[in-house]
């Protein structure tokens, strides 16, 4: 019996040490992905992420505000400057690469739909903030109904309906006989897979981003705080550190370019939707 | 983790790793609830959060905002244009009174080139009329000289002739004791100098 | 000996005596892992050579690297839809 009682005690210390606990401090344990996704209600119905969105809206009215209340007559600069960089970005790389001139009624939509995007990306990198509002699904997804929205309907307006949906279904220049094959194919991929790429996509860089961050800087602080006999393992803490100073930079990168690329998917869509020729 | 371990009756022993996560003290600072819907699911509020402020910040833009903005830069950039224009035109006008004044200048330097022709050309005129009269002035300089010169050596002659037949006719005179007769000797005169001059 | 078949026998057990719940959330820690690697090969090597051949027609035609620049982004970002769907299936495996 006795010899039994000492098999299990030390078969639970082995096991003890091969799982080492989450709540001693020692070790590194992910926490549960709720813990960094899911945000407290500051007041009933509003946490960071909305407060983040709303905020995005009111930098992007301000900023607009300021710059257009200044003389236009002069050469622009500050606030001015930046606007209108950005407004002569949408309309020359986004709306004439790939809707040409006819386009340009769309600027202020891309426009709006740009500078929400990206400033509801950029806090996952902000020190404090840290927190993408596009990693949760919440916007994405409004934003990617109302692309489906938007360009089903100007394909129905500059189509009319029937025309709008032979154009989708039937797309011309195609065998007869391949139809059979084409059309649930472009059913599927125009009325579903656009917009959920279009959500999916968004949602999934940033989150994928915010998720690194979290890893490298948990790696991070678990070194550096590890109380650990092998105190070698310290000063390697700077390594995980200086990857997340990188993936820092990196996700400045990719806010810019995932609200470009939104912003491009829109434009290519729209575009397509008002001349289907292209 | 955890480890459960219970010992049931006898030696069968239950041991249970359990992943129940231990409510964690120090992590759970600023989050929500730990367990929760999926986490890709859109979360009511912050969709409809999300969508109003977005609606509100397009129509702003769409109907205040960007229209305000794009006069100001659109007045601006034709206003460039115009100053680009009238630029143009002005560099056009210059551009014409460069060619008249070249024109006007090509045109005075024709004329003054074909005074100075004129001018030059009448000068070697004058130089050759001038030329001419002095080369003419000098032969009859030149030929007047001349007959002169032929008229002394004739004269010359003449009286070389004279002095021999005075002195043939003396040297006969003394040698035959008359004097011979003038013609002769004349003759005699003349055939004697023809040889010495042939000589 | 006896104790070694003891401690032997409990190894076995802890293993076996996992709940149902519990295996399955191991296999789909697994499963989710193995998901997004495969789903990260092929988006992979679409994505490395649409730069190439995007860097290969900017460095032959030059004054149209706007237009180039443009449709390889287009491209990554189907190309990348791919890796970020079987990103989805991995948090839907790991954590729903």
């Amino acid at each position: 019996m006795f010899s039994t009682q000492l098999a299990i005690k030390a078969s639970v210390q082995v096991l003890q040490k091969l799982m080492p606990s989450a709540e001693g401090g020692r070790g590194f344990s992910f926490p549960p992905i709720n813990t960094i996704l899911r945000w407290k209600d500051v007041t009933p119905g509003i946490n960071k992420v909305v407060i983040i969105s709303i905020l995005s809206a009111v930098i992007g009215t301000v900023l607009f505000l300021v710059a257009s209340s200044k003389d236009a007559r002069k050469a622009p600069k500050g606030s001015r400057n930046l606007a209108e960089i950005i407004v002569e970005f949408i309309e020359k790389n986004i709306i004439m690469e790939t809707m040409g001139k006819s386009g340009m009624g769309w600027t202020p939509f891309l426009l709006t739909m740009f500078i929400f995007i990206y400033l509801c990306n950029l806090p996952g990198i902000i020190p404090f903030i840290q927190m993408p509002a596009t990693a949760r699904m919440g916007v994405p997804a409004f934003m990617a109904l109302l692309v489906w929205v938007v360009f089903n309907a100007t394909g129905i307006k500059h189509q009319g309906l029937f025309g709008y949906f032979k154009n989708v279904l039937f797309p011309p220049g195609v065998p007869k006989a391949l139809y059979v094959l084409v059309t649930p194919i472009e059913l599927i991929s125009t009325l579903v897979v656009r917009p959920f790429s279009l959500a999916v996509r968004l949602f999934a860089n940033m989150l994928a981003g915010h998720l690194l961050l979290v890893i490298f800087a948990l790696l991070t602080q678990a070194l550096i705080q590890a109380e650990t006999q092998r105190f070698f393992l310290i000063p390697i803490g700077i390594l995980p550190f200086g990857l997340l100073i990188f993936l820092t930079a990196f996700e400045i990168l990719v806010a810019f370019l995932q609200a470009y690329i939104f912003t491009v998917l829109t434009a290519v869509y729209i575009g397509g939707a008002a001349h289907p020729e292209h | 983790m955890r480890v459960h371990v219970t010992t049931l009756q006898g030696d069968l022993v239950e041991v249970r790793v359990s992943s129940e996560e231990a409510t964690t003290s120090g992590e759970a600072t600023t989050t929500a609830e730990t367990t929760g819907p999926n986490p890709i699911s859109p979360e009511g509020k912050e969709l409809i959060w999300g969508a109003g402020s977005f609606l509100v910040f397009l129509v702003i833009m769409r109907v205040f905002l960007f229209p305000k903005l794009k006069k100001g830069m659109d007045a601006r950039y034709n206003g460039i244009r115009e100053d680009f224009e009238q630029a143009d035109a002005t560099r056009l006008s210059a551009k014409t009174d460069v060619s008249k004044y070249e024109a006007a200048l090509a045109e005075v330097r024709a004329e003054a080139a074909g005074r100075v022709d004129k001018a030059r050309q009448t000068l070697d005129q004058e130089r050759s009329t001038k030329i001419a009269e002095a080369n003419a002035r000098i032969a009859s300089k030149r030929s007047a000289a001349d007959a002169e010169i032929s008229a002394a050596r004739l004269a010359a002659r003449d009286q070389v002739a004279a002095a021999v037949a005075t002195v043939t006719s003396r040297t006969t005179q003394l040698a035959v004791g008359k004097s011979p007769d003038a013609s002769v000797v004349q003759k005699a005169v003349q055939e004697a100098m023809q040889s010495g001059a042939r000589s | 000996m006896e104790a070694l078949t003891r401690i032997a026998h409990v190894s076995a057990r802890v293993a076996a005596e996992l709940t149902p719940a519990e295996l399955k959330a191991n296999s789909a820690a697994q499963m989710a892992g193995l998901a997004y690697g495969l789903a990260a090969i092929g988006p992979g090597i679409g994505i490395g050579m649409i730069f190439g051949k995007a860097i290969e027609a900017m460095a032959r035609q030059p004054e149209s690297a706007g237009m180039v620049r443009t449709t390889m982004f287009l491209g990554v970002a189907f190309t990348e839809a791919l890796a970020l769907i079987g990103f989805v299936a991995f948090i839907l495996l790991k954590f729903a």
